[in-house]
């Protein structure tokens, strides 16, 4: 028995040991740093040399980019969910937790298709809440606080310039004239179809500014992938974007005087 | 077993979705706590739905992998990718962050994730780009109409476009920012918001659906 102890006693103080050792790995040091930015640039290089062309070095860090994405979330739901609202309660004794995670684990007999119908269980609750949610949350963000932003404005004409009335009076028929648009009860003709036609009007200023918007959000994510680009192609990370850079250029032109590209090329044009 | 299989989920729906309904109009303790404790039900099962989605995803990568089909070795980046952040955060017990700098988490998410999805997005940028040019090919007074909002906008958001914009237009008096400011809380607005009663109109009325079990698509076949 006391063999048994130690033994388990040597194997414990093994394992505690061993993994010490193994978190002493991940601590991040100045080399890290500098392979963090090789990895940095090398996946951003890798991700846009689609425009280019689709390629190996795409698929890999498009992979890798769903991968990483699903093991941030479940890292987030583990922080977030599974310790602080499961585990915890759970060793506290409070059991009530126990009856959303049973509801949980019916989602996962999706898996096998003659228990499958016990999914439901999880999914009408999901379906419950967040109906029951999105009535009041449509109702009061959506609803009655628009209506209340258009009219509230004609409440305090007498304190308002010409210029402001005139702009209130542009958002409160803008939105009646949207409104008509998306009214098909009654068939659009006559003087219906001239007021919903101006609701298209205001419709596209705003896809515009929305789609312009966008436009500029993206850009700004762009400016910010070439300033990681440049700040990690300089001597303190050994010339990584040029070298990675140069290293993809060179995949591409051997590929090119090889006539492998050609031969993809004619693969494709004769499989579609 | 039509009552376990189908009524008992259907009389779920229902009074979950009546309670929250309510709860968010009583003011009382009873429904705080209610809201409350229901707000913990939801993230748990959210948790475990994620849990679905992802043991879906390793699923088909795996049966890709084992049965070798064209483009098979992607896939196990598939899996080196998750790791990649689930280690770290193991080890770093989920901090990103300590007094002396970054954790392996903290590692992983600045120089794997950031980088990754920043890119993603970011090529997007290249598409917007053709995709404005096949929208902006004006070909009717409401294409226009769309093509100058947006050309605003986006000629406003850089310095050489409030150059141009001073230099030809710059004698009216107003500046690209102002016309930037008035289509957004003017004629966008009224867009939006007509858009937005819509939207708020089909949600409350497709949620009443599913709370009286008019609408049951969700549930599957039998």
């Amino acid at each position: 028995m006391e063999f048994f102890t130690h033994s388990w006693a040597m194997l414990a103080g093994q394992l505690a040991h061993g993994w010490v050792w193994f978190c002493g790995l991940f601590v991040v040091t100045e080399s890290w740093m500098i392979a963090g930015g090789w990895v940095a640039t090398g996946l951003t290089i890798f991700l846009f040399s689609f425009l280019y062309k689709d390629n190996p070095f795409f698929k890999v860090a498009e992979h890798l980019y769903l991968g990483a994405g699903m093991g941030w979330l479940f890292q987030v739901s583990v922080t977030n969910v599974w310790i602080p609202k499961i585990w915890e309660p759970v060793s506290k004794g409070e059991l009530l937790v126990i009856i959303p995670s049973v509801l949980g684990l019916s989602l996962l007999t999706q898996f096998v298709p003659k228990i499958s119908w016990i999914s439901r269980y999880g999914f009408t609750f999901m379906m419950g809440y967040g109906a029951g949610l999105a009535i009041p949350a449509g109702l009061s963000t959506d609803f009655i606080s628009q209506i209340g932003g258009t009219i509230k404005p004609f409440s305090m004409l007498a304190t308002m310039s010409p210029w402001a009335i005139f702009n209130s009076l542009v958002v409160a028929c803008g939105a009646i004239c949207v409104l008509f648009y998306f009214f098909f009860s009654v068939e659009h003709k006559g003087h219906l179809k001239k007021v919903s036609n101006v609701g298209i009007y205001f419709l596209m200023i705003y896809f515009g500014a929305a789609f312009g918007n966008t436009v500029m959000a993206r850009f700004s994510l762009l400016y910010g992938r070439f300033d990681d680009v440049y700040t990690y192609s300089g001597a303190k990370y050994f010339y990584a974007s040029q070298i990675i850079l140069l290293g993809m250029v060179v995949y591409f032109l051997v590929r090119w005087f090889t006539g492998k590209d050609k031969k993809e090329l004619d693969a494709e044009e004769t499989a579609g | 077993m039509k009552l376990i299989k189908k009524q008992i989920p259907l009389a779920i729906v229902f009074i979950t979705g009546v309670l929250t309904l309510v709860s968010y109009y009583v003011p009382h303790k009873m429904s705080v706590n209610y809201i409350e404790t229901i707000n913990k039900w939801e993230n748990i099962v959210v948790a475990f739905a994620f849990l679905l989605g992802l043991v879906s995803l390793f699923f088909s990568h795996y049966n890709k992998i084992s049965r070798k089909v064209d483009g098979w070795g992607y896939s196990i980046f598939v899996f080196i990718g998750f790791l990649a952040m689930v280690v770290p955060a193991l080890v770093s017990q989920g901090k990103q962050m300590t007094d002396t700098g970054f954790t392996a988490l903290g590692w992983s998410y600045k120089f794997i994730y950031t980088s990754l999805s920043g890119t993603m997005f970011a090529v997007l940028a290249f598409y917007i780009v053709s995709t404005a040019y096949r929208s902006f090919r004006i070909r009717s007074l409401q294409a226009f109409v769309l093509f100058i909002a947006a050309f605003i906008l986006i000629l406003g958001k850089v310095p050489l476009g409030q150059i141009i914009w001073d230099w030809v237009l710059g004698w009216t008096g107003r500046g690209v920012n102002d016309v930037i400011e008035w289509i957004m809380q003017v004629p966008a607005v009224a867009g939006k918001r007509g858009i937005m009663i819509g939207i708020s109109i089909g949600a409350i009325v497709t949620s009443l659906k599913i709370i009286f079990g008019i609408e049951k698509q969700y549930m599957g076949k039998d």
